[in-house]
């Protein structure tokens, strides 16, 4: 990209950033807090470990939570494979799982959970399995069938298929399935903190909120948001090392947003 | 040729998939019979739509064939019989099919040993010859390049090679060479031929171009119109070796290729 | 089973034809979760579980006293309105930024960064602000909404925008409200696409966002009942608000069906 449209962002940035500022010194920091506050808290934070302490929190419920969801989001299209009577049995159970808000569910997973992690874990993994089932299941469905049969005409049995030509052809998908659920894990993580947490990125939007301490709510808010954009980069890296063998400006999911 | 065919297809027929309609569904091929012998390089010529893959995919054991017989050597596959298939016969027959169908997540070699990490059977032996393979039609230095960075015609040696890696007697081969240039089709072709004149395999080679039927092949079949049936059978008297390029200038070939165009009519 | 019937599909003559076979098995299931429902209540006990008798019960009774339409109108209220509002936004400002390129280019990788921001989280900020009335709630269905509109129609716009000029090219380029109407039409899958899925967004967010601040609505009552410990409370709740999402979602699948039948436009336009 040219320097202009460098150029250009920067100036917005800076627009933005003098906005905010001088939107601060107006209302009051107790109202909203400035760039250079939030900033210089956000690293004495990070210093001082109370941030790193809060948000491996959060980010412990994310990632425990995408396994456990998306684990067996990933195998049961597979072992459903050879049985296309049982997705079709399953299918309006998950259609309806996928559409259903799973975040109604926080306060019956606190309920049954308690205030622990435990509960933030099951939220995140009920979000995370439907979303990557479906992508899943999708990108099985796009099995090309003449590789199946290549396969078959060297010798290859049903359990070498499934290793050998249907996996690898469903990674694609299963990655944008991954990437899509990213930010909703940390949503619901996130949620399910300020309805009842004594720990985590949450619990600091909540407390700071409470304690009209804006700076700590903008300081909790920018590491979350950091939090998804560094998830979805982990992914995206996972996915170009994994999937050298595409060629390049292959189609992928388009995302719905948030 | 060899005294007794390695492969027999007795009045082979298929019909279309059924519908839910009361009537059976029209046929594909009837009452197709012919016989192959052994390290012949048979070719099959016929119109579009005459059933010339399905014909292969039977052989192959990929699809059921609704009536008839097919015999290897002594084994006899009749169609009433075929509840399940052995897709490749246990390896002993080979197919190219018509897309190249490497697995874009493989490079070359990966491919090519593909047969031998499916049976077990990758070793230093195995790997050793896939290099030769390899050299063999001109892919050196390519080993590590993923199929979308090669070419078509790259890519449909690779597919060839993979094939011989494992060293099935028969090979079906369903138009490899129709969707490259003509001039990659030719090098292909002289490829194709040095590696058969090295191994003598048996190849069932369908195509659409009577040229390539006639420069290729011991013998010609030609398919009729749907439903199909072997309308003619044309031994080709050009002697090997064959000069691809050239074969429009070899002696007989302006009669065979009458012949045969005559009868794909 | 040949490989022929996996390239073709399935076989036709089973011993139970697999319609019914699927039918069956769904109503087996739903029956099964039912019991596990029961069972789970049973051996449960009942903080943990209410079965699903008293579920139905309590709904029926929040029906009759005419809570539960409260509350559904409610949380439809708040929604409705962040809905318009982010609507109006996200559809109104890809329209704007395609008038101006070089600032849709410039801004436009701050939007993707700032959706990176979970916005329940700024629920608490927005409290502080605005009291605990509907405002707080309404800001976020907005924010909900308008990234989901904005992102669905500014693809489109960027895509019509292509083909557009090279058509109104090739055409001789006609006057500027034909091509406007082209527009038009061009983008209304990509409204229908955007809007259905932001509706069920924006009632769920509706609802979320009433754990957090809400003196009535179907949220509030599940987090309600949860702070009360009265588990059928929390069950009834939620089998009331899933069920009203998934029949916002079933509604807005048939209108669009039913709008795109009589379009022209091509139904094959993917998202």
């Amino acid at each position: 990209m040219n320097w202009r449209g460098w150029f250009d962002r920067l100036v917005v940035l800076l627009i933005l950033l003098a906005l905010w500022q001088a939107g601060s010194m107006a209302l009051g920091t107790y109202w909203l807090s400035g760039p250079w506050l939030t900033v210089s808290r956000f690293f004495a934070s990070l210093w001082d470990g109370e941030l790193i302490f809060h948000a491996s929190y959060t980010i412990q419920e994310a990632t425990v939570g995408c396994v456990i969801g998306g684990v067996p989001a990933v195998l049961l299209p597979f072992a459903l494979r050879k049985h296309p009577v049982v997705v079709a049995i399953l299918d309006p159970f998950m259609v309806g799982g996928y559409g259903a808000p799973k975040l109604a569910f926080a306060p019956l997973f606190i309920l049954w959970f308690g205030i622990g992690i435990e509960s933030k874990i099951a939220l995140v993994a009920a979000v995370v399995f439907f979303i990557v089932y479906f992508s899943t299941l999708a990108g099985i469905r796009a099995l090309d069938t003449r590789l199946v049969q290549m396969a078959q005409m060297v010798g290859a049995n049903e359990r070498q298929v499934g290793r050998y030509i249907v996996f690898p052809g469903a990674v694609p998908s299963i990655f944008a399935g991954f990437r899509i659920a990213v930010p909703y894990a940390i949503g619901a993580a996130v949620i399910a903190e300020l309805i009842s947490s004594n720990r985590g990125l949450g619990y600091l939007v909540q407390t700071g909120a409470m304690n009209f301490d804006t700076t700590q709510v903008f300081v909790a808010i920018l590491a979350a948001t950091l939090i998804v954009h560094g998830f979805i980069a982990i992914v995206d890296i996972g996915e170009r090392f994994l999937l050298r063998w595409r060629p390049r400006g292959a189609a992928l999911v388009v995302d719905q947003g948030l | 040729m060899a005294a007794a065919p390695i492969l027999e297809i007795k009045a082979l027929g298929k019909r279309f998939p059924a519908r839910s309609g009361r009537e059976p569904p029209p046929w594909i091929i009837q009452d197709m019979t012919f016989s192959v012998g052994e390290g012949e390089l048979l070719t099959i010529v016929g119109p579009s739509g005459a059933g010339k893959s399905t014909l292969l995919n039977i052989i192959a054991q990929i699809e059921v064939a609704s009536a008839g017989e097919i015999a290897f050597g002594d084994e006899r596959f009749a169609s009433s019989e075929q509840k399940s298939l052995q897709p490749g016969l246990n390896r002993r027959i080979g197919y190219v099919t018509q897309d190249d169908n490497l697995l874009p997540w493989r490079t070359t070699i990966e491919n090519v040993l593909f047969p031998h990490e499916v049976q077990g059977t990758l070793d230093d032996k195995a790997r050793t010859q896939a290099n030769e393979l390899i050299s063999a039609v001109g892919l050196s230095g390519f080993e590590n390049y993923y199929p979308h960075e090669l070419s078509g015609g790259m890519r449909k040696r690779a597919a060839l090679i993979r094939t011989l890696v494992y060293d099935p007697p028969i090979i079906l081969m369903d138009e490899p060479f129709a969707a490259v240039d003509a001039q990659t089709r030719t090098q292909l072709q002289e490829d194709l031929l040095r590696l058969w004149s090295l191994k003598r395999k048996t190849i069932l080679f369908v195509t659409h171009d009577i040229t390539e039927a006639i420069a290729l092949g011991d013998r010609a079949l030609v398919l009729s119109r749907r439903p199909s049936r072997v309308a003619a059978e044309h031994p080709i008297p050009i002697p090997r070796p064959r000069n691809v390029k050239d074969i429009f200038t070899m002696p007989g070939f302006a009669a065979i290729y009458e012949h045969i165009r005559a009868d794909v009519q | 089973m040949t490989t022929a019937d996996l390239t073709s599909g399935y076989s036709e003559s089973r011993t139970i034809p697999r319609r019914w076979l699927v039918i069956g098995g769904r109503i087996a299931l739903a029956l099964a979760l039912l019991l596990a429902w029961e069972w789970g209540a049973r051996s449960l006990g009942p903080l943990f579980f209410a079965p699903p008798l008293a579920t139905f019960q309590r709904i029926v009774e929040m029906a009759a006293s005419g809570q539960l339409l409260t509350d559904i109108l409610a949380t439809m209220r708040v929604s409705a309105l962040g809905f318009v509002i982010g609507c109006a936004c996200g559809i109104g400002l890809p329209f704007i930024l395609q008038q101006l390129p070089r600032v849709t280019a410039a801004v436009e990788p701050f939007i993707m960064a700032s959706q990176g921001i979970p916005k329940y989280a700024l629920t608490p900020w927005l409290i502080l602000w605005f009291g605990i009335g509907d405002a707080p709630k309404v800001i976020v269905v907005t924010l909900f909404t308008f990234y989901i509109t904005f992102i669905t129609v500014f693809a489109g716009i960027r895509g019509v925008d292509q083909r557009l000029i090279s058509m109104a090219r090739v055409m001789g380029a006609s006057e500027r409200t034909i091509a406007r109407k082209v527009i038009w039409i061009s983008l209304l899958p990509f409204f229908f696409t955007g809007l259905k899925v932001a509706l069920p967004r924006a009632v769920s967010a509706a609802i979320v966002g009433e754990f957090l601040v809400a003196t009535e609505g179907v949220g509030f009552s599940i987090e309600h009942a949860r702070q009360l410990s009265d588990t059928t409370g929390v069950f009834a709740g939620i089998v009331v608000a899933v069920s009203l999402v998934l029949i916002i979602n079933s509604v807005v699948n048939a209108l669009e069906r039913r709008a795109l039948r009589w379009r022209p436009v091509d139904r094959d336009m993917q998202i």
